[in-house]
This record gives structure tokens, C-alpha cells and sequence, in this order.
């Protein structure tokens, strides 16, 4: 029964999904909900609402207030004791674009000859049945950035935003260009960081004026499709994310966005304390891998768990992410920690929702349970930065999703090993 | 002095005379510090031996878990209130690699894997291990006392591991855990085939694989009743006794043999380690725990019926096919089922953090309606643990007469938000949240890292 039904709608949805253009447009959506008494964190102010009403409607939410009533023909979900967050959102994975890390014919996320640099862009490989959406959507994550990853050049190319649903995860294209500075990156320019900024300097003063007749490339140039990639990137009105962790090389990033007019986001930077005043001026956010609290390189010296805590504090921008593609869920693990070493929870909740639901491009107040904005919903059975708690239903665009994954279906396979059935579930 | 020069030859002919001792060389130098005693009035305690204690006392004397109960007289001791916070065993890792892929990872530092050939049991990994990793104090801060350092997994018998206590020290020796089994690291699956396959070395599959256990234990066998039978025949008046021809990686395979040095093996998939039990069926060897277990949930009867311990991540999975199918309910279903179920962590940010690591094992559980408590779920990360490491009689509970190695949590320690306070090895005040003095600073760290890492 249940099985035919969740087919049925599952063949609906590749009909709709099939009836789209590349990016979800957030259409076609069943029923009407009312989310009954939860306490609600809409992200729209620090103090939660308790014993609030939620009303979803087409996809969106429609009101949201403690003493709202609920309209006629609207299902209602009962959500006294539980707590209401919006869907997770994770700043930087590789989520359906890379399987099984180990095994390179699941892996679409880089390339390390031809065609790598900023003309790549992951758009075109993005599988929407990769394993790890259902079990990273059963702990509460709804959206998240997948970015390439640097193959031999600094720039690594174009990233995409998408929605943690099995049907068209893809929620729009050009979001970001993507590179990193530091010791790995500067392997693809000679083995020194100074000459990877000078080929991104004189990449971006290339772009600016590049026209195909003109341009002429020499030996270690970017070739005609990079600069007409970057030239795109100068009129585009998206981020540049450049993975640094070193401080100078966040003040080096930092000069290099006030040169080119830039938009940019700092990834990892794991000293970006050291550098929080001249961030929170410039207005550039951070994705901060919270658990990543070891000096791993001579680059990440400075790393401290209290990071994300003393970034805010100096008003940048902070975003999270739970920094494995397999497991970006543990960017619940990685807000706790930072609550634990210092951050305000709400702040550390905003991280992994409505932050990172303005930085990228997503639709208008995602992250959020403004009126409007995607019904991207969570109803927890607790805090949900608690490692003791789960996620009861989850709702993306205003649909409940499954939460079941392969991995609970293994679990009910084995659960019983006597059982004379094991192979036959 | 003779010992120390020619350890190979006394190391053969001890195994001859059966003298456990001096087949460990490179003794650990590690004394328990002066400390003085404490009493821990009024903390809720998981003991770790299932058992979860309201506001109860716990003395520490002269290294020792001397008392404990409810309003205990003070004997003397620094009173410690600790009502309101939490008292669990120090922590202990199986899998680690601290000091052998140290902080800063650069070539020159790693030290894990002797990627030479499949087996390199003739290494010792507690000759790679660098004292002053700043990975050691940021495990302490974590609450972890109790650590096995294991060689990598690219080969199939990557060699020695080494129990060590998270003290500062110059020297590793310093650290040794004393009378702590050495163990045995072998590595099935993915790892083996795939670096030798590469270099076109066998193995190649992981039927070169098997292969390449049997054919080694085959020759330890072999030695080793050959030793066996040169010990029983009379010496000839004339002749003394030849020592056999020295043979690092062969000791350590008769040292399993004779039960003095412990198997860990890294295993990832149910048929594998269904295989490595019938190896040690096979030679007469027993398996002490396997390691990145993912799929014991799927042998959970037999891994009881034999038991062998699972060492295993919280909810790492699929970084590789043989992880593929990892389940965040696999540490429960393996306890379930009467196995003795450990949380590793193999992961130099993991091991700081093993308590959210149980935590999040203990959730998957409930989840499922599985029921598993704290009190219960705090044996994953200690005495299931020491049990692995053989240890079980001298740590991992909070028990009287037992090593005073424990943990003082600000809060539960299966909350996100709580954190160490204390940690007490041997009874010594080794890491104190509110007392900079009491936080170990590696040389490395001086004048470059922000001490401690911000823990």
C-alpha cells in the first residue's frame, strides 16, 4: 500500500519535475498545511515564538504567529513540545556530484587536465538519486551549495544550489565561482602562493577587456573559454568563493575583491579571526568549518574552535558547513560546537539557515520562516543542535519528504539477523 | 645492558624461555606524577559499567579510584564540588594516529605507513610517534586519557601498535602505558589491494589478500613449533643452544601466537571479517577488536558468539565502496546482540570529540526505538574500550581499586554544549578548564598556535 502510493507520487513528481525548466521554480504544490504549537525559530528575530501557528500554502509559508487561526481546508499538523526551525542549509559540499569519494567513476566534482579552471561548471552531472540526500535530509538538512573542487588551477569553476529532494534537487545554476589560495592551490602555479594571486590578477585584468578577436593567450594564460568564463563572472552579479585559511591570504583575498569590485566569500578560513574587523567592513562572510580546529598546515596555525563565535562577535557574516559531502548533516554538530565555545545560539542556528539562505542564491527568504519564503521546515523532537535529537517530519517547499534513506533500510533489513526473511526485504 | 644491545636475540630466546617480559623492549618510562587527593563530591556519575549515580562521591587516593558512594568522609582530601557536574572514566581511543600523522601534515611528519611492503609487521609504530603533536593536549581536553596509536592500513600487517597514556613527555617511552599489550595492526579490504595493486605487487584482490595473511601466520606457525621443539630437546654437552636467526616482523606474528601481543584489524565489510575469523581459526590466533567495522551490524551474532569487538565511527560512511554501507545504528545493533561494541574515532578532530561521537550513536538508537541510555552508551568510549586493549581490569570504570582516570564534565557529556572541566590520569590533575596551568602546551605550539586550539 504505502509503497504503491509513495510510487505513484514519486512518478508524478518526475512528471512535474520533467515539465520544469534546469532550476526548481517552487510550483505545484498539494496541500495546505497549519503546523499547530511548536516553538518556532523563524530566523526573522533572535527569541523564538512559542506555541506558534505556521500556515503553508502553495509552497511557501503564508503567516506565521503565535495566535494565528488556522483557515478552513488547511491540514493540521500538531507540533506541541516540538521545536520548528527552517531546513538546514550547508555552505559547501559536493552533494550529487560526488557519490564515493574513493571511487572516481562516481565523482563529477573535479578535473585535473583538460577543462578545468573557471570555464568548468558542475551543472551538467548533478544526480539527484546520489545516496547521500536522504540520509543528510534525515537529519534536517534541506538545502546546499555544491561546488567543484580545484583540479590544477586555483579557480575551480562554477558551483549550483539545490534542495535535499529526491525529485530535481537543482535550485539554480551560476551562484558562484569557486578557487582557493594557499599551499594546495599554489601547486597549479609554480609552488608559490604570490604567483597564484598574480595569475588570478592578471586573469580577472584580462577578462576585463577580453574580447575573442583580441586576445592573444601566452604560455600559462587562461585559454580563450576561462576568460570568457571569468568575463561572465565580472558582469554576473554572484560571489567569488576562494577557499584561504592563512590571515595574510584573507587580507590578500580581501584586497583582491576591493580591486575587481568583487562579491567575496572567504571558505574554511581557519585565521579569518585574525582578520575579523577588516571582514565584517568589507562585508565578506565566511564559511566556517567548525570542527576543523587543528593546525594541520602552516597555514592553519591560528585554528581555533571559537572561530565562528569571535567572527560574529565582530560582525561577519558567518555561514557553516558540516564540512564532508557524505555527512553534511554535521553542520548541526559543528553550530552546537560553536554555541559551546562561545557563539549565541540563535547566531549559530542563523549560520546554517537564514545566512547562508541570503548569501546564495536561493530563492527570496530562504532559510527563514518569513511569510513568503520557501516552506523549507523542520519539527524536531528537541533542540535541534543537540546530537540527542532528531528530526519527526521534514517539509521542503512546502512538501513532507521521506525520511527514510538506504541506510534505514539496511537497518530494518539487519535489525533482526534470526529473521528468515533477511534477504528478502 | 645485554638486553638493550641485542634485544633481537633475547627477544628469541625469551620467546623460547616463555619470559613475557623481555620481549618487550623499549620498556615504558612513564611513572604515575605526586598527586594529591582529591574528593569529587556530589557529581552524577556514569561509572561505565552500565550504571548512572545521583550526586555521589568519588575519593581518588594515590593514583587509585579509592571510594565511592554517597557523603563520603574526605580522609584528608582536596574537596572538589562538583555538584551539578558529571563524572565519567577517561575516555579511551582504539584507533588513533596521533603523533604518527601529527599536526602540521607535511611529508616530512608522515610517519603512519610503511608503504614498502604488504607486510611491515617488523615496525613499530611507537618508533613514528612525535611526543609533541598538539593533537595530544586537544585529545586530553576531550576527556581522553587512554590511547592506541595504530600504524596506517595500506598494508596487510602495517605492524606494532602502542597503548599510550595522553601525558606531556619528552620522550614516547614516557608515555607507554606499562604492562600494556602491544598489538598487531592488519588491514583487509580496499587498502592492501589497492597500493600494492597499483606498484602491480601482489596483493592485487583481496584474494591476494587472504593469501597474504596465510602464507605469513604459515610461516609464524611454523617458527614458532619449531622453536617450541628446540626448546624441549636436550642440549648437547658441547654445543650451546642456537638462538633462531633474528626476524622482526616474525617475533611480533609468534608474539600473537603466544597470545602477548593483541590483533586489531581494520575490516570494514561483514564477509571480510567472517574470513580474518576463520584466518585465526586457521594459525590459532583471536581477534581482539575490529577496527572501522561499518558492517557489523550485519555479523553482529557471530562478532558475540566469538568474542570480538567492534571499533567503530558514530556515522562516517561512503567515502569508499567498502564504507557504503554504514548505518548510524550499527554500534547499537552490534551491542544489541551481545557484542562488545566500542566508538573509535581514527581522526585527530574525532578523538576530541568521542563523547558527541557516542552521542550521536546513542540518538540513532533511540531513533529506531532502540533503548540506550547515557549510562549504558558512556561503555562505547571506555570500558569497551579497555576490554579491546585488555586493559578492562586496570581502567575504563569508575571503580574502587581501579587507575583514578576520569573526566569531570561541566554538563552531560552526551550534550553538544558541555564540556571537559577536569581530567585526572593516575590521579593527576593533567587538564583544567579554569586553570591555564593545567593545560599541557606542546613545544610546537609555542608562540605559533593559539594554545589549546581554542578548546
Amino acid at each position: 500500500m504505502i509503497c504503491s502510493s509513495l510510487r505513484s507520487a514519486f512518478l508524478l513528481n518526475l512528471i512535474i519535475a520533467a515539465s520544469l525548466s534546469t532550476a526548481f521554480t517552487g510550483t505545484a504544490h498539494g496541500a495546505d498545511y497549519a503546523i499547530v504549537g511548536g516553538t518556532v525559530h523563524t530566523q526573522t528575530n533572535d527569541q523564538p515564538l512559542q506555541q506558534a501557528v505556521i500556515l503553508v500554502s502553495d509552497g511557501r509559508i503564508s503567516a506565521v504567529g503565535a495566535d494565528l487561526a488556522v483557515p478552513a481546508g488547511y491540514e493540521i499538523v500538531a507540533a506541541a513540545g516540538k521545536v520548528v526551525t527552517p531546513g538546514l542549509i550547508d555552505s559547501y559540499s559536493q552533494l550529487t556530484i560526488s557519490e564515493i569519494g574513493g571511487e572516481a567513476s562516481t565523482v563529477d566534482s573535479q578535473v585535473v587536465a583538460y577543462a578545468s579552471g573557471p570555464a568548468f561548471d558542475v551543472r551538467y552531472a548533478l544526480n539527484p538519486e546520489a545516496t547521500a540526500l536522504a540520509v543528510n535530509r534525515r537529519d534536517g538538512v534541506t538545502r546546499a551549495v555544491v561546488a567543484p573542487r580545484p583540479g590544477n588551477d586555483p579557480l575551480a569553476g562554477w558551483g549550483v544550489t539545490i534542495r535535499l529532494s529526491d525529485v530535481e534537487p537543482l535550485v539554480s545554476t551560476d551562484v558562484a565561482l569557486f578557487g582557493a589560495l594557499g599551499a594546495n592551490a599554489a601547486m597549479f602555479t609554480g609552488g608559490s602562493r604570490s604567483a597564484l594571486i598574480q595569475r588570478l590578477r592578471r586573469g580577472l585584468q584580462q577578462a576585463r577587456g577580453y574580447s575573442t578577436n583580441r586576445y592573444q593567450p601566452g604560455p600559462g594564460d587562461y585559454s580563450h573559454q576561462d576568460l570568457a568564463a571569468l568575463q561572465r563572472f565580472l558582469k554576473a552579479d554572484v560571489p567569488l568563493v576562494l577557499e584561504a585559511h592563512r590571515a595574510v591570504e584573507i587580507r590578500e583575498a580581501v584586497k583582491l575583491a576591493e580591486d575587481f569590485d568583487l562579491q567575496l566569500v572567504v571558505l574554511g578560513g581557519t585565521e579569518a579571526w585574525k582578520e575579523s574587523a577588516q571582514l565584517a567592513a568589507a562585508g565578506v562572510p565566511v564559511v566556517v568549518n567548525v570542527l576543523a580546529n587543528l593546525p594541520t598546515s602552516f597555514e592553519r596555525l591560528g585554528a581555533r574552535l571559537d572561530n565562528a563565535a569571535l567572527l560574529h562577535e565582530a560582525g561577519v557574516q558567518v555561514l557553516f558547513t558540516g564540512g564532508e559531502t557524505q555527512n553534511v548533516r554535521w553542520l548541526r554538530q559543528a553550530a552546537g560546537n560553536a554555541v559551546a565555545y562561545g557563539m549565541p545560539w540563535s547566531a549559530a542556528l542563523r549560520a546554517a539557515t537564514a545566512s547562508p539562505g541570503s548569501v546564495w542564491s536561493f530563492p527570496e527568504g530562504t532559510g527563514t520562516l518569513a511569510k513568503g519564503a520557501p516552506a523549507d521546515l523542520v519539527i524536531w523532537n528537541g533542540d535541534p543542535l543537540e546530537l540527542s535529537n532528531w528530526p519527526e517530519r521534514l517539509m521542503i517547499d512546502g512538501e513532507w519528504q521521506s525520511l527514510e534513506s538506504r541506510q534505514t533500510r539496511l537497518f530494518e533489513r539487519y535489525q533482526d539477523l534470526s529473521d528468515d526473511n533477511l534477504y528478502y526485504q | 645492558m645485554l638486553w638493550k644491545l641485542f634485544p633481537l636475540i633475547v627477544s628469541a630466546l625469551a620467546a623460547v624461555a616463555g619470559d613475557v617480559h623481555a620481549r618487550t623492549p623499549y620498556e615504558s618510562t612513564y611513572s604515575p606524577r605526586h598527586s594529591e587527593d582529591v574528593l569529587l563530591r556530589g557529581a552524577t556519575v556514569l561509572t561505565g559499567t552500565g550504571e548512572r549515580l545521583e550526586s555521589a562521591d568519588v575519593r581518588l587516593a594515590v593514583g587509585r579510584i579509592a571510594e565511592v558512594g554517597v557523603s563520603l568522609a574526605d580522609n584528608g582530601a582536596r574537596v572538589v564540588d562538583a555538584s551539578g557536574l558529571w563524572l565519567t572514566p577517561g575516555i579511551i581511543d582504539v584507533h588513533s594516529h596521533l603523533g604518527a600523522y601529527p599536526s602540521p601534515s607535511v611529508p616530512s611528519t608522515s610517519d603512519g605507513n610503511e608503504m614498502t611492503s604488504p607486510n611491515s609487521a617488523r615496525v613499530w609504530v611507537e618508533h613514528s610517534v612525535w611526543p609533541q603533536d598538539p593533537q595530544f593536549p586537544l585529545a586530553l581536553a576531550g576527556g581522553v586519557t587512554t590511547l592506541q596509536i595504530l600504524p596506517g592500513s595500506a598494508n596487510l600487517f602495517g605492524g606494532r601498535g602502542v597503548t599510550l597514556k595522553n601525558v606531556p613527555s619528552r620522550t614516547v617511552q614516557g608515555m607507554k602505558f606499562p604492562g600494556a599489550k602491544p598489538s598487531l595492526k592488519m588491514a583487509c579490504g580496499e587498502n592492501p589491494k589497492r597500493v600494492y595493486g597499483a606498484k602491480n605487487q601482489t596483493p592485487a584482490t583481496r584474494m591476494g589478500n587472504i593469501a597474504g595473511f596465510r602464507e605469513a601466520w604459515g610461516k609464524a606457525r611454523h617458527a614458532l613449533d619449531e622453536r617450541t621443539q628446540a626448546a624441549q630437546t636436550p642440549p648437547e654437552d658441547d654445543k650451546p643452544k642456537k638462538a633462531p636467526a633474528p626476524d622482526l616482523g616474525l617475533d611480533t606474528l609468534i608474539g600473537v601466537l603466544e597470545g602477548e601481543i593483541l590483533i586489531h584489524n581494520h575490516c570494514y565489510r561483514a564477509d571480510e571479517m567472517a574470513w580474518m575469523i576463520d584466518v585465526g581459526k586457521e594459525y590459532g590466533f583471536q581477534i581482539s577488536a575490529f577496527h572501522h567495522a561499518v558492517e557489523s551490524y550485519k555479523i553482529a551474532d557471530l562478532l558475540a558468539e566469538e568474542g570480538i569487538c567492534s571499533a567503530m565511527w558514530a556515522d562516517w560512511w561512503g567515502f569508499k565502496l567498502e564504507s557504503f554501507d554504514g548505518i548510524s545504528e550499527n554500534v547499537a545493533l552490534v551491542d544489541k546482540a551481545g557484542a562488545c561494541a566500542i566508538v573509535h574515532s581514527d581522526s585527530a578532530m574525532g578523538i576530541q570529540r568521542l563523547n558527541q561521537e557516542a552521542a550521536k550513536a546513542m540518538a540513532a538508537a533511540q531513533r529506531q526505538g532502540l533503548s540506550f541510555d547515557e549510562a549504558h552508551a558512556i561503555t562505547w568510549i571506555t570500558l569497551n574500550a579497555a576490554k579491546a586493549l585488555g586493559l578492562d581490569k586496570r581502567i575504563g570504570s569508575i571503580e574502587v581499586g581501579k587507575a583514578a582516570d576520569v573526566v569531570l564534565w561541566n554538563g552531560n557529556p552526551f550534550s553538544v554544549y558541555s564540556r571537559v572541566e577536569q581530567v585526572y590520569i593516575d590521579g593527576y590533575r593533567y587538564f583544567d578548564l579554569n586553570d591555564p596551568g593545567r593545560r599541557p602546551v606542546t613545544d610546537f605550539e609555542l608562540r605559533q598556535t593559539v594554545n589549546g586550539g581554542g578548546q
